[in-house]
């Protein structure tokens, strides 16, 4: 208990789209997970508009703070640090994030980081299975984002090694559901309907898989187009679609293309481990391929309970917490949020303190030694 | 259709609105990409759906490009403003994609460019695309390089 004690005990915000997500960690362990849905199903399904997920990220975030410090127990005056997504996300949404955030951190004179939002999705799975392995190869999958990303520190070192060229895998299945009319998000519903149907029903193309193409990067576009296409073609002959099989072949498409380009990747780069995070990780069928092929070619698998898969406040804190147990330097009271943060940045640290600077938090909290919130 | 977009941007003045429609894969997406390969901005061009709205900066002294799709807005867009996006657009070059009955009222002035594929299970990869200019800015503009 005394060494669990003297591990970190940070507080995330994540708000980069609509779930406003409040997590407490103490190094690698969960103590709390709150997330508000902002945006119910029925308004997700008529649509987002930014600005009205910005709004009600602001009306859910002091509750959902205060929900997640009364669900791990701990006092706001205990923490060692607030971490922020600065981004990747939606501006607007991320603002109210990054509002908040520094306004704690500011009236509890604590230490502010903000965090990249794609890191985060890979450090969570410390949560889970334990510290990071070093290096760690991270499919990170979800309806805005498809890469392959190596890391060798999460809080210093992320390198893409490749992305969708086009739609996100995620979107493929939102927009696939779209014509198959099963509605909004698609990706559960097509794994449901995929379960009984077959998989090599229809031989959907899959994307850059030629000798030519890029390695790495993705591409579901023609698939996209494709799978309409016969879809159309049977509507047209009055014929009904078999649901079942094109959900499976569909997402057999995918799946195949994503962990192959993956373990592809982890055996070129001389790397064991796979995590896989963001949301189309909860899909089933990329689980199991992902194992199987895994398995045989010698790579452990790590993917994260669905629920830390989607986007949550508890990655957030999971890699502030890193940032402080690695002494990384904090981030200035003027942080910003950043729509468009490069995946190579894993956080945002204050001008004038050079990672790893041993007293980098007391610099940035001199201005606050006032504890305003007690 | 990339080909296309990169003559399109030659056409294209910073206060331009761009309306694309046609069936899902018919190759919105692609023009839009060859369209900012014309302009010379940031960032690959890839599809907006998740994030509504996609900034571009240019790379030089042009336009940044605003690239929307409006699928999952739920209701007009009386103002743009409600993308919050931190770009002042009439500087820009707007591409609206799925705009259709939701961004009209943005401005009189606009270009619409509508794509057909062939339909069904076919290996016909020819597009149609039918160019409309609307309004003032348009009326006398010619459109005819984008032919080729």
């Amino acid at each position: 208990m005394a060494d669990s004690r003297d591990e970190p005990l940070v507080l995330g915000i994540e708000t980069s789209c609509d779930e406003t997500g409040v997590g407490v960690v103490r190094g690698t362990t969960l103590l709390a997970d709150a997330v508000a849905s902002s945006v119910d199903e029925h308004a997700r399904f008529g649509g987002v508009v930014p600005e009205v997920a910005s709004r009600a990220h602001l009306e859910a975030m002091v509750p959902t703070i205060d929900r997640a410090l009364k669900e791990a127990g701990v006092s706001a005056r205990d923490l060692d640090g607030i971490a922020v997504t600065a981004g990747p996300g939606l501006a607007g949404a991320l603002l109210v994030g990054v509002s908040a955030a520094k306004a704690y951190a500011y009236a509890l004179g604590k230490p502010l980081y903000g965090v990249n939002h794609l890191a985060s999705h890979i450090c969570v799975d410390q949560l889970e299975h334990g510290a990071l392995p070093e290096p760690t190869m991270a499919l990170l999958v979800s309806g805005g984002h498809s890469s392959l990303l190596l890391s060798t520190d999460i809080t210093s070192d992320v390198r893409p090694l490749g992305a969708t060229i086009d739609d996100a895998a995620g979107e493929a299945f939102d927009k696939i559901a779209r014509v198959l009319n099963l509605g909004f998000p698609g990706g559960p519903v097509i794994d449901r309907y995929a379960r009984e149907g077959d998989p090599n029903a229809i031989a959907f193309p899959r994307g850059l898989t030629g000798p030519r193409d890029a390695a790495y990067d993705f591409s579901f576009s023609g698939l996209k187009t494709a799978v309409a296409r016969w879809i159309e073609a049977k509507r047209a002959a009055g014929e009904e679609v078999p649901v079942r099989d094109v959900s499976a072949s569909f997402q057999e498409a995918v799946v195949d293309v994503l962990t192959r380009k993956a373990v592809r990747a982890c055996k070129d780069e001389g790397v064991d481990h796979l995590m896989i995070g963001g949301g189309v990780a909860a899909n089933s069928r990329l689980r199991a391929l992902a194992q199987e092929r895994c398995e045989a070619a010698g790579i452990r698998l790590r993917v994260p309970r669905p629920k830390l898969c989607t986007d949550n406040g508890a990655m957030v804190a999971a890699l502030g917490a890193e940032m402080v147990a690695r002494n990384r330097a904090a981030s200035d009271w003027d942080l910003s949020a950043d729509s468009s943060l490069p995946v190579t940045e894993p956080h945002v640290p204050g001008q004038g303190h050079p990672h790893g600077h041993p007293h980098g938090h007391d610099h940035v909290h001199e201005v606050s030694k006032e504890n305003l919130y007690s | 259709m990339r080909e296309l977009g990169r003559r399109l941007a030659k056409l294209l003045r910073a206060g331009d609105l761009v309306m694309l429609s046609g069936e899902l894969g018919a190759g919105k997406t692609t023009l839009t990409r060859g369209l900012g390969e014309g302009l010379g901005v940031r960032g690959a061009v890839t599809s907006p759906t998740f994030v509504i709205a996609r900034v571009h900066p240019s790379l030089g002294d042009g336009p940044p490009l605003v690239h929307v799709d409006a699928y999952r807005l739920s209701g007009g867009l009386d103002e743009m403003e409600d993308l919050d996006l931190d770009v002042s657009l009439s500087d820009s070059v707007i591409v609206v994609e799925w705009g259709e009955g939701k961004v009209e009222e943005l401005t009189e002035d606009r270009l619409r460019l509508r794509i057909d594929r062939a339909v069904g299970d076919t290996a016909d990869e020819v597009r149609h695309v039918t160019v409309t200019g609307l309004g003032e800015r348009w009326a006398t503009a010619d459109v005819s390089v984008l032919a080729g």
